[in-house]
């Protein structure tokens, strides 16, 4: 008796330890939960019908956190502590593929590349070499209350097409009405930044990847409209993240002009359905300036380290690589637009949006996305753009405009050297 | 002070009981060599080294030499000198006063208030941060009592303005370790004998009189200890710093420690430049800490 419940035990425990082994685990970082984690989180279950010996744990870790953790692994040498898929911000991924080499597992021939939008496959590709699935459109736009611009008598094609300073005139005439501030965004206007640089074709970079920042006539107009913006009154300085998205949410702020993933932060403000509009954003008043831009976007990258990289590389690929029907999905709640060409004709991109009072906003995003002007990001981006946050804040204490961007640009040579 | 001796071994029998000791502390002698040491070295090796990620080459002393061209580390000097210069008095002398009054024995409730005073450093120092960010940002509770009370129009930048964000760290800091170094003065006021107090009372000597020339002197040693230990901390600041304003606005709040967090980390990685800011807190601690000590030992 004892000798058969001895062998039905082994024989228990051997075929365990076998389906566990059949099963392949796949630990994936990234972040907010209205977002991303929404969006692997229905990726997984489209994996499932397709896969399902495949058990994916989402760990939900900040941006800075992905990064800082990948830095200290790298470096370390110590990689099991790594995923094995990690999100990555766009302005990110050349910094670390080029930092450190070898690091990353590379896709050729096993992701539909030809699908993608080029200027997001370009983003991730070292030595000839792709190592990412392209994930969010980061396109740029302008969310703003409808019911505040009504207040002053305006409309939503009064904010259409305009310039900067058009822009801050309208603000002014709302405040006087509202009392509200008609912008929020993070003090230090870091995302303003990069976002109109780009407006208007131009990066903190030349074509030979050197930092042009003094002689750059979009940085220049872009530093003099964040002074008029800060000098105007309707612009309010959130301290941190949480109180950004506060100020919109609670209605202290009438607007607010991001990159497009923050509709899923938009709509958590289910009092205010009905009353939201998009347009696109305002222009720089030089000759390249148009009226859209890019601001973050993301795509999904897999560690070398990774003990199943081909395992995670076809997860990726046969959703968010190939299934039409997975971006349909998630396109409504998260506002995660596709940079998957296929996903855009599908219907989900043509409804009317209830909470931006039947706009069809995803339609308008994607005509967006076809004028965003194509820049070259380096390896030093974020660097460079704190170098100008800097020279902003010195510009704000009364330094000259010529002697705060002079030091900025020797700060970002110094740096690179 | 002058340092205990230990015996000369003179014979068997003692140079045995002298080995034996010496094996006792031989673990953590190990110990100490392997885990602060030996890093110590190859900290001082790697910042010899130039270059970004893992593509690290030996430079001489090319990482020190930039030093000085680097505006961010230059604004982070300044700024970490101002933290000490102002913080680290102010702290002391407000711990010193505190203790003092809290010494008295006839104060009611002297346990409750010492408890109260000392609790803020038994807190975690990200969520005492975390909750100092709550209290001065635009929609904190600070702006919020001020609009409704009618007392500004609009929000107080405390953290957006340079000058106003220092003080709110400094103000951070004084709050969370004050308690600390009160708790070294309460104790070393008890080593002070009463009827010296009763003696100067009698001799005509006020409360002021009795501060400065009794208690000051004799808590000498203590109050050098908690210089050079502040001082230790002050230069190293950093949680606050990250939590509170992220170095900002722009650099105006940024130490040193968080400059290195940001070479290290946040930007592409240039650990051997990292490790030179480093060694240079670690030099600047030394001669302060020196200088401390040679000032407090005049007789």
């Amino acid at each position: 008796m004892k000798k058969l419940l001895a062998l039905l035990l082994v024989t228990v425990l051997l075929l365990s330890a076998a389906s566990a082994l059949a099963q392949t685990k796949l630990t994936v970082w990234c972040w907010d939960p209205a977002f991303n984690i929404y969006a692997m989180e229905e990726a997984k279950k489209v994996y499932a019908l397709i896969n399902p010996d495949v058990e994916i744990e989402v760990i939900e870790t900040l941006s800075v956190d992905c990064e800082t953790k990948q830095t200290a692994a790298l470096s370390s040498g110590q990689t099991d502590t790594l995923p094995d898929i990690v999100l990555m911000q766009d302005n990110s991924g050349r910094r670390f593929l080029d930092t450190f080499p070898g690091a990353y597992f590379p896709m050729d021939g096993l992701v539909d590349y030809d699908n993608f939008a080029t200027y997001k496959i370009d983003k991730f590709t070292s030595d000839g070499k792709r190592y990412a699935v392209p994930f969010d459109n980061g396109v740029a736009a302008t969310f703003v209350r409808t019911d505040y611009l009504e207040a002053a008598g305006f409309t939503l094609n009064d904010l259409t097409d305009i310039t900067w300073d058009r822009f801050i005139e309208i603000g002014q005439k709302v405040k006087e009405a509202t009392g509200q501030f008609m912008l929020v965004t993070q003090a230090g206007y870091a995302d303003f930044v990069s976002m109109i640089t780009q407006s208007a074709d131009f990066w903190f970079f030349d074509e030979d990847g050197r930092p042009n920042i003094n002689t750059n006539p979009a940085v220049r107009a872009m530093v003099e409209v964040i002074v008029k913006l800060h000098e105007s009154g309707i612009v309010k300085e959130a301290v941190d993240w949480s109180e950004y998205i506060a100020s919109f949410n609670n209605g202290s702020a009438g607007s607010t002009i991001q990159g497009c993933w923050i509709i899923g932060s938009i709509v958590l403000a289910e009092d205010q359905a009905g009353k939201w509009g998009v347009t696109n954003i305002p222009r720089l008043d030089i000759e390249s300036g148009t009226n859209y831009s890019s601001q973050g976007g993301s795509s999904w990258v897999v560690p070398a380290s990774s003990k199943n990289p081909e395992a995670a590389v076809d997860f990726l690929s046969k959703t968010f690589g190939a299934s039409v029907e997975f971006y349909q999905t998630i396109l409504q709640s998260s506002g995660a637009i596709a940079t998957y060409l296929p996903a855009a004709a599908g219907p989900a991109y043509s409804e009317p949006h209830p909470f931006f009072n039947g706009q069809k906003v995803f339609e308008d995003l994607m005509s967006y996305s076809a004028h965003v002007p194509l820049v070259k990001y380096g390896v030093y981006n974020y660097e460079a753009r704190d170098e100008i946050v800097i020279a902003i804040e010195a510009i704000f204490n009364g330094t000259s405009i010529d002697d705060a961007l002079n030091s900025a640009q020797s700060a970002i040579e110094f740096i690179m050297e | 002070m002058t340092a205990l001796r230990a015996p000369r071994p003179r014979g068997g029998l003692d140079r045995k009981i002298a080995r034996k000791g010496w094996l006792f502390i031989l673990p953590a002698v190990l110990l100490i060599l392997a885990l602060s040491f030996y890093p110590m070295v190859e900290a001082f090796l790697l910042s010899l080294q130039k270059g970004s990620g893992n593509q690290l080459t030996y430079g001489g002393l090319s990482n020190y030499q930039r030093l000085p061209k680097d505006n961010t580390y230059v604004t982070a000097l300044g700024n970490t000198f101002f933290y000490l210069i102002v913080q680290v008095p102010v702290m002391l002398a407000l711990a010193l006063i505190l203790a003092v009054m809290l010494n008295d024995s006839k104060l009611m409730g002297r346990g409750i208030y010492r408890t109260l005073i000392f609790l803020p450093c038994a807190t975690s120092l990200v969520s005492c941060s975390m909750i100092f960010l709550q209290l001065f940002s635009n929609n904190g509770l600070l702006n919020s009592l001020f609009l409704r009370w009618g007392w500004v129009s609009e929000p107080i930048p405390f953290l957006t303005n340079a000058v106003y964000a220092r003080l709110v760290i400094v103000i951070t800091m004084l709050w969370r370790w004050t308690g600390y170094n009160m708790v070294f003065y309460l104790a070393g006021l008890q080593n002070i004998d009463h009827q010296i107090y009763e003696a100067a009372r009698i001799d005509g000597a006020s409360a002021i009189q009795q501060f400065t020339k009794i208690t000051v002197p004799l808590l000498r040693p203590i109050i050098l200890f908690t210089t050079v230990l502040s001082t230790n901390g002050t230069l190293q600041l950093f949680d606050e710093v990250r939590i509170m304003t992220a170095g900002g606005p722009g650099i105006g709040t940024a130490t040193l420690s968080w400059h290195i967090y940001r070479t290290t980390f946040e930007s592409v990685p240039r650990f051997g430049y990292a490790a030179a800011m480093a060694f240079t807190i670690f030099l600047m601690v030394a001669a302060l800490a020196f200088i401390q000590m040679k000032v407090g030992e005049r007789k």
